[in-house]
Order: C-alpha cells, then sequence, then structure tokens
C-alpha cells in the first residue's frame, strides 16, 4: 500500500491551522493557570460566552465576530477582574482554593452552560463573514481562511501577549507574583493588583478565543466542556508559565488530532488530548519550555 | 536633603509572643547604622515593623524622605517601598525562576525608579560585572555569593533614599561575607544613601558602621555611639567574642 | 458510637426503610427513591476523596458510567445477579480510580482535578466507539418485571441500592474515625508537613482514589437496569458529575453525614422538580446553590449549624453583585415554568433576602430588602405568573443591587435609565410576538 504523502502534508496543514487556534484558546488558561496558579476551569465557559456575544451581535446587525471580540476585550477584562475579586475575598484569602475555589469554577462553568442553554437551546449556532467559505491555494494545498484567518489573529495574541509579558513593567511582575508575592510587594507592587489585572487579562482573550471558535465551527453551549481537556493538556504540555511552549505544544496537538481524525477517525480525536496530557504527567511533568 | 528614620516605643509581637519590646532607635541622614544581635532576637522582626509587613502593636515609625515627614505605620508595605524605602530582605528572596535582568527590571516597578533605569542598570552592571554576565541565567540557577549581589542591586534599581538590608551575610562563605559588606558600603556611598544593617556577624558589620545597636531579647541592649564604642562594650564581648 | 455498631443500627435503619416501603402503593416512590439513594451512594464517594483528603473530582460520572457499562458488557455476555454486577462495577472503576491518581498524584492536587476532567471526556469517547456496547446508539438492557419474594424488580433494585448505601455511608463513617481517616485529613490540612512528618501520603491517596472509584462504580452497576436503555450520554451524563460534587458541599464535606444531608435534600428537591421543570432549569438550580455554598457557607449545612457562622465576605460589594445576579437567574427562568416552579424560586428569594440584608446592613440600608420582598411577592401572586412583571420587578431589583454597591449617584441614574429602556424594549418584543402559552 502507498503511503498518501498529499493526505499527510494535507492533515498536517490542518493541524498546524488548528494548533494556532488551539493556541488562543488556551492562552487564557497559560496565564491563569500557568502562571497565577489560579485553576479556573471555568475559562472555556468564558470563551462560549464570548462565542455567543459575537453571534448575537453579528446576526443582528451584522458585525464582524472578530471585530466585535476587539471591542469585547475590556468588557471580558472587567469581567476577569471582577471574578478574581470574589475568589480572591472568598477563598485564594482564606486559602480554601483548593477544594472550594475549584468547585466555584465548576459551579461557574456549569451556571454559563446551562444560561447558555435556557436562552438559547442546544442548538448549533454560526456566524457569517466573508472569510468563512473562501480557500487560498498555496504550492498546491487548500488554506481555507475560515482556519487560515484565525491562526494568524492566533499568533497576533501572543505576539502582543509575549511582548505584555516581558517587556512591560506589568507583565514582569504577572510573572514574578506566584513565586514570591511578598517580594513582589518589596517593589511597590500590590500583588493583588497584579493578580487581578492578569486574570482580566487572560479571560480578555477568551472574548477573541470565542469570536474565533465560533469562525471555525458552529457552537453550542456544551461545545466547552470538549476544550478542557485540550487546554489543559496544552498547557501542561508547553511547560507551566511559558506562552512559546504552549504554541509550540498547541501546534503539536492541533497536527496529532488532525492526523488521527485523517488516519483513523474524527470521534477518536478527543481522546488524543487525554493520551498526550497522561504522557506529559507520567514523563515529563514540566512540559516542554517549563522553567 | 535629609533621610532618616526615628522609631519609638516599638512593641510587636506574633500572637501573644512578644518578639520586640520598647524599641527606639533612629538613623540619620547618610548614616549607616548596624543592629547587632544574634538570631531570635527581633532583627528581622523589626525590619518587618519599619516595611509595614507586621505591624506594631504600640509605639510610631517616621521616616523623612527627602526632607518630608511620613508615619510609617498603618501603611501598606507598597505605600513603604513608594516613598523610597528599599529592603534587601534576609534569605534574598529573588524571583528564581526570572532571569537577572528580569529580576532588576522588576526592581524598577516603582514609578519614579522607571525615569533612572537606564542610569541604575549601567551601574548595576559595572559594579557588578558578574550579572552583566548572566543577565539571561536564571535567579534561582545561581550561587549564593552571585544571589545576594543580585538582592543588593535589586534594591537599588528602585533608586531608594533609605536602604534597609537584613542579615546579608547568612548563607554566605566568609570571603563573600565580606565582598557583599564592602559593597553594601560602596553603594551608599554612590548614591548616598541611609543605611540600616541587621547583621550577625559582628567583626563584618562594624567595618562599615558609623554607630550601632545591640538588640537582645527584642530590647535595646546596647547603644554605641560609634564603631569604636560598640567594638569595646563587655556586652559585644560576651555575645560574639565569648569573653 | 463504635463502627462496627454504626454500622448495625445503619443496617437496621435500613431494613426498617425498606420494611415500610413495602406498604407504599405507588411504583413512582421507588423509582425517586432510587435515584436519591444513588446519588447519597455518590455524593459518600465523592467526599472520600474529596472531602477528607481535599481531592476534587471532577470526572464523577465516568466513574459511574464505568460501572453502568461493565453491566451492559457482562449483561450481553452472560447476564448475572446485581450483587455481582456492582463488586464487578466497583472493581473496573477502583482501578481506573487507581490508576489516575497514579499518573497525576504525584504532582500538585490541581492536576488530579484536571486529569478526572478529562477522563470524562476520553471514556465516553472510548465508549462511543466501542460498538459492543452500542456506541453512541445506546444499548437495551430488558429489565425482568419481577422479582421472586419481592414482587416487582424495581423494588428489588431499591432493596440493593439501600444496601448499597447503608455499606458506603457507614464505611465513610469508619474510614472518618480511622486511623486511616485521621492520615487522609492531616493531607487535606497541609500535605506537606505530612509528608515530612512520615504519613505515607501517596499510599493513602491512592486508597482513597481507589475507595471512592469502586464506590462510585458499584452505584452505577445497577443503572442499566434502572433505566433499562443505556447510551453515552445519560450514562455520562453532567448531572451525575455536578450533583456528587455539589451534595457533600451543600451538606458539609468534613464529615460522613454532610453529604447525606446534601443529598437528601438536593436528591430529593429534583426528584419533585424533574416533574415540573425542565433537566436544564435543575442543573441551573443546582449549580446556583453550588456557588452561593462555596461563598456563603463554606461548611455546608453542618457548618451553619455547628458555628452559625456564615462567610464573612458575603457582603463585599463584587461577592455580593455576584450572588445577586446569580440567584435572580433562577427566579426568571423558574417564573416562566408555571406556578409549582415557584415554590422552588422560593428558595432563591430566600437567598436573595439573606443577601441583600447582609449587604444593606454593611452599608446602612436595611431597607433595600424592601425590593426582593416585592419581587418574591409579585412571583407568588397568581396574576403575575405572566413573563412581564415578573421579569419587570427582577430587573428593578437588579437596580437595587446596584444601589446597594453605593456608587456615585451619576452611575445609578445611567444605570436605571439604561435599564428601563430595556424595560420599554423588552414590552415592545412581548407585544410583537404573542406570548408563549405555558402548558
Amino acid at each position: 500500500m502507498n503511503f498518501p504523502v498529499e493526505l499527510f502534508i494535507n492533515s498536517m496543514i490542518a493541524g498546524l491551522l488548528l494548533g494556532g487556534f488551539y493556541a488562543a484558546v488556551t492562552s487564557g488558561i497559560s496565564i491563569s493557570f500557568g502562571i497565577l496558579d489560579i485553576v479556573n476551569i471555568a475559562h472555556p465557559a468564558f470563551i462560549i460566552l464570548g462565542s455567543y456575544i459575537a453571534y448575537i451581535l453579528n446576526t443582528r446587525f451584522g458585525f464582524d465576530p472578530v471585530l466585535v471580540s476587539i471591542v469585547m476585550l475590556p468588557v471580558f477584562y472587567w469581567l476577569g477582574a471582577a471574578v478574581y475579586q470574589v475568589y480572591y475575598l472568598s477563598f485564594e484569602q482564606r486559602g480554601q482554593e483548593a477544594l472550594r475555589g475549584l468547585a466555584f469554577f465548576f459551579g461557574l462553568l456549569f451556571v454559563t452552560e446551562v444560561g447558555l442553554i435556557l436562552v438559547f437551546g442546544v442548538d448549533y449556532r454560526y456566524v457569517q463573514a466573508p472569510y468563512i467559505g473562501p480557500s487560498i491555494r498555496l504550492a498546491g494545498f487548500d488554506l481555507p481562511l475560515r482556519m487560515l484567518v484565525p491562526f494568524l489573529l492566533s499568533l497576533l495574541l501572543f505576539a502582543v501577549l509575549q511582548l505584555i509579558l516581558t517587556r512591560s513593567f506589568i507583565g514582569r511582575a504577572i510573572m514574578a507574583v506566584s513565586q514570591d508575592p511578598l517580594a513582589l510587594r518589596l517593589m511597590a507592587a500590590d500583588p493583588i493588583r497584579i493578580k487581578r489585572a492578569a486574570f482580566g487579562l487572560s479571560i480578555a482573550t477568551a472574548a477573541l478565543a470565542g469570536a474565533l471558535l465560533i469562525v471555525i465551527q458552529p457552537v453550542e453551549p456544551s461545545v466547552g466542556r470538549e476544550y478542557i481537556g485540550r487546554v489543559f493538556a496544552i498547557c501542561v504540555l508547553g511547560g507551566l508559565g511559558s506562552l512559546p511552549g504552549t504554541l509550540i505544544a498547541a501546534m503539536l496537538l492541533g497536527v496529532v488530532e488532525s492526523l488521527t481524525s485523517t488516519f483513523y477517525g474524527p470521534s477518536w480525536a478527543p481522546a488524543v488530548a487525554f493520551g498526550l496530557l497522561l504522557l506529559t504527567l507520567a514523563f515529563r511533568p514540566s512540559g516542554i519550555l517549563g522553567r | 536633603m535629609d533621610n532618616r528614620i526615628a522609631i519609638e516605643g516599638v512593641h510587636a509581637a506574633y500572637g501573644s509572643v512578644r518578639v520586640i519590646e520598647d524599641v527606639t532607635l533612629n538613623v540619620e541622614s547618610g548614616e549607616t547604622v548596624v543592629l547587632l544581635g544574634t538570631n531570635g532576637n527581633g532583627k528581622s522582626t523589626l525590619m518587618k515593623c519599619i516595611m509595614g509587613i507586621v505591624r506594631p502593636s504600640a509605639g510610631s515609625i517616621f521616616a523623612e524622605i527627602d526632607g518630608v515627614r511620613h508615619d510609617l505605620v498603618g501603611r501598606t508595605t507598597e505605600e513603604i517601598v513608594d516613598l523610597g524605602i528599599a529592603l534587601v530582605p534576609e534569605g534574598r528572596r529573588l524571583f528564581p525562576k526570572l532571569s537577572v535582568e528580569e529580576n532588576l527590571l522588576l526592581g524598577a516597578y516603582r514609578r519614579s525608579a522607571r525615569k533612572q533605569i537606564g542610569k541604575n542598570l549601567g551601574f548595576c552592571f559595572s559594579m557588578f560585572p558578574r550579572l552583566a554576565e548572566r543577565r539571561r541565567q536564571l535567579a534561582g540557577s545561581m550561587s549564593g555569593g552571585e544571589q545576594q549581589m543580585l538582592a543588593l542591586a535589586r534594591a537599588l534599581m528602585l533608586a531608594p533614599r533609605i536602604l534597609l538590608v537584613d542579615e546579608p551575610s547568612v548563607g554566605l562563605a566568609p570571603i563573600l561575607v565580606q565582598r557583599t559588606i564592602e559593597s553594601i558600603q560602596e553603594l551608599k556611598e554612590r548614591y548616598q544613601l541611609t543605611v540600616l544593617m541587621a547583621e550577625q556577624n559582628f567583626s563584618q558589620a562594624i567595618r562599615i558602621a558609623d554607630r550601632g545597636y545591640v538588640i537582645v531579647h527584642g530590647k535595646i541592649a546596647f547603644e554605641g555611639r560609634s564603631a569604636d564604642e560598640l567594638n569595646n562594650n563587655d556586652l559585644i564581648r560576651k555575645f560574639y567574642l565569648g569573653m | 458510637m463504635r463502627s462496627p455498631v454504626f454500622f448495625v443500627v445503619a443496617l437496621v435503619v435500613g431494613a426498617v426503610v425498606f420494611a415500610a416501603s413495602r406498604y407504599v402503593e405507588n411504583e413512582y416512590f421507588f423509582f425517586a427513591g432510587y435515584v436519591v439513594l444513588q446519588f447519597i451512594v455518590l455524593a459518600t464517594a465523592w467526599n472520600i476523596l474529596g472531602g477528607y483528603c481535599g481531592y476534587v473530582n471532577f470526572g464523577s460520572a465516568a466513574f459511574f458510567a464505568l460501572g453502568a457499562y461493565a453491566t451492559v458488557t457482562i449483561h450481553k455476555l452472560y447476564p448475572m445477579p446485581i450483587p455481582v454486577l456492582m463488586l464487578v462495577g466497583g472493581v473496573v472503576s477502583g482501578i481506573v480510580g487507581f490508576a489516575t491518581g497514579y499518573l497525576t498524584l504525584r504532582l500538585r492536587g490541581a492536576f488530579f482535578a484536571i486529569a478526572t476532567l478529562a477522563l470524562a471526556v476520553v471514556l465516553q469517547t472510548l465508549i462511543i466507539n466501542w460498538d459492543f456496547v452500542g456506541g453512541a446508539r445506546g444499548a437495551y438492557v430488558i429489565r425482568p418485571n419481577s422479582f421472586p419474594l419481592l414482587g416487582s424488580y424495581i423494588q428489588y433494585l431499591f432493596g440493593m441500592m439501600l444496601l448499597l448505601t447503608v455499606i458506603s455511608v457507614a464505611g465513610a463513617r469508619a474510614i472518618e474515625r480511622s486511623r486511616l481517616g485521621y492520615g487522609f485529613a492531616t493531607i487535606r490540612d497541609d500535605e506537606l508537613a505530612a509528608e515530612a512528618s512520615g504519613v505515607p501520603t501517596l499510599r493513602l491517596k491512592l486508597i482513597a482514589t481507589t475507595i471512592s472509584g469502586a464506590l462510585m462504580g458499584m452505584a452505577g452497576a445497577p443503572f442499566p437496569y434502572y433505566i433499562g436503555y443505556v447510551e453515552p450520554g445519560t450514562a455520562f451524563g453532567l448531572a451525575y458529575a455536578v450533583n456528587s460534587i455539589a451534595m457533600p458541599m451543600i451538606g458539609g464535606t468534613t464529615s460522613w453525614i454532610g453529604p447525606v444531608i446534601g443529598a437528601i435534600l438536593l436528591g430529593t428537591v429534583q426528584q419533585v422538580a424533574t416533574v415540573t421543570i425542565s433537566s436544564a432549569v435543575n442543573l441551573l438550580i443546582v449549580g446556583i446553590l453550588l456557588v452561593d455554598f462555596v461563598i456563603i457557607a463554606p461548611n455546608g449545612i453542618v457548618g451553619l449549624v455547628r458555628d452559625r457562622r456564615i462567610g464573612s465576605t458575603t457582603v463585599e460589594p463584587t461577592v455580593f453583585v455576584l450572588l445577586y445576579v446569580l440567584n435572580l437567574l433562577p427566579t426568571i427562568f423558574l417564573a416562566k415554568q408555571g406556578q409549582a416552579a415557584q415554590s422552588i424560586g422560593l428558595v432563591f428569594w430566600a437567598i436573595l433576602f439573606f443577601v441583600t440584608y447582609a449587604r444593606g446592613r454593611m452599608i446602612g440600608r436595611v431597607w433595600l430588602m424592601v425590593f426582593p420582598w416585592i419581587g418574591a411577592g409579585l412571583s407568588l401572586v397568581p396574576v403575575t405568573s405572566e413573563t412581564p412583571v415578573v421579569s419587570t420587578v427582577v430587573l428593578w431589583s437588579q437596580g437595587v443591587a446596584w444601589l446597594a454597591i453605593d456608587p456615585p449617584t451619576a452611575v445609578l441614574i445611567v444605570s436605571l435609565v439604561i435599564q428601563v429602556i430595556g424595560m420599554i424594549y423588552g414590552a415592545a418584543l412581548e407585544r410583537r410576538t404573542p406570548a408563549m402559552t405555558t402548558p
């Protein structure tokens, strides 16, 4: 039997594009879980919320979903900051984040999902935009714009985040805050404020990731749960606290998932992330680029 | 412009355990004052009181920065640091997973320090060439002496007026202790700092001290108005020289 | 009470309950009772790991479903009696629990939680792809109509589940008071310190994951016979994952009685509610109660009764607003579900009174409580069961929420104007589309 080279390369390309999108989805978790040590399992719920906001404004007024998400960035930032404030006051401050804090985020995940089901039902929703549908041909391979646009935007998001985290004062403080909050106070920075800003930033990325999600695939409220395994797998695989690691791991997962669904069938794809997660945890818990 | 600290009648306790009792102490502008005492006598707690990390149960702590008087009791640590008082904490407390350079830049988080970032960074690297060589290395992977240098340099990046140094000699080889003490003196002169240093290594500390206090069981047991006075008192002999 | 004595007492109580239930004519009682008992087992099992050790398991549904699918597999090969199935289900889920624990417990606690979350998705994927047990289509398991001696088969299932409940509750209580339980508690309080002082933490955690997983599997084993038709969607249902966390959290996690109280309360409410309320609203209620309790009553109902104290952060502005908005959600949805549903809405109104009172007292405006009172009153009057009125009240109470944050007057006015515009817009929409008739 001949090895289907063309199929393989096509699948690789699809995987890389998908991986770019996964990176956008994971970037928020990479900040909240990877850097701040806050296990925000409700993150996918915020992403789905972003998808629905893009959906509403797209179908009602015909706004571009990505543009909507960029306008929504500050709203999500403040939402995230408020959620962190509640989390800090009720759980982190009292040292109860391990059990009750996790349950709190689980509750939020759940309430958001069920709330969306009650308002919008379980039908799949989709958006319309000029880049959904057409493809460009490059060196004989089709690149669907529906995947390419999210891929490029995701790379842009990573570049911006990496710049913020390594080049700005607040960014460096965010990198430092979970290592030694007291030492940070000795640098005249309030750790709670830094964490609030960082968590706001992480939720802000969910606005963009949500818009990209609904550009790539139709969305219904429980889609978010499929991403929980993926985002944490990517985050751990890439190495906690490392954005470049997250990007590499996301590409890796995208490619492996794409190859799996091409050669074994799409129904197996969700299992890939977990397999990868377990392998990472068992053999290299610090991930690819873990510090 | 004057930069001084005045502590009066400060008491502090952890729960019901009294750590500091009625400590009165002052550091005048441009002085290097040492706080001598062996482990567990309350030196670090006093430092923490000044920095707002531990709240004194009684007494007052004032700081004069560039001629302006500030009441430190009741302020948060961030506010106190922002006034221009820097602490090099015991155990150095670097950010181990950040690079040397990132640690230094974090030191300049304070708004008024950001303006002088280029100048201060240049000075740190010229004073500690070792840090310049290792600027990309993770702070946690450096040796103890290098870490102490980094901790000092990081405090300097804050562009402080008053520098508090808590136990700079802990965990260092004797030759490194000597070098660290000398760098503190050099920094002080270069930046015209007011320095309060808590230290148990008497013979090293005394080399740069203008004057000092001996703290025993949370109380000031002896005040030496000059390095000589400190050198020639019975308490010091008893505690340090075993005579 | 010593543990063996307690076991005997629990057994006697169980037998009395079972004997008494024989006089119940209505078969529905057994169907509902079975579910409540099943939740007691799940909640108790979750609590052995979550409450005693402090390790959160989000994958209860996966362990439950494994037990159920073990039964489906055996049923296809060679049908066996329920007790055997329970044991097999327990062994299968116990092994998976052990394996998950072994791979993740050497890392920080959060990794275990994440792994269990992913485990549910993956096991579901595996089952969907496994044609032998029906794949995505599901499998029929024909329940025998009757059982010798007892008559109806559902009574037999009820009895078996009652027995499992007695065993797991007595077991949890025994663990709590044994050396094992003390070991668990040291892990929960400070794992590093426990390890440093010689507690074999890894071994203890593995014991906990195994026992907890096994009990969940045992609870799932009779499920196919109860339901008659198993498909991945129901067996891996969200309801199991969220209930098995919410029940101990609401009851109280530190003692065996907490999950039992939580499961009986929530389980019963849900069984009563499913008749009148859609299952989505049902899950919403559980989710919101979970968030409410972790904030307002960190130690659950047991803690409320014991300490007579509530979470002190309830009065903080951001926390208050979150609680207020969250608890308004079900009152909106319940208002659309007819009269019976509104009695459940009362629970949320009560929580709204409480948080408004706490916050009002804090800022010296206790009178703000009149707004939730009006809302609750109107939602009970028959005339106002139509949505516009209720939602109007809800919107106004939301205005109160803003008031209670104590913002500058300008912010208050802007927010009220926005809300009035929203109301008018909503009313206009209502008029254009004929109102939905509730059956």
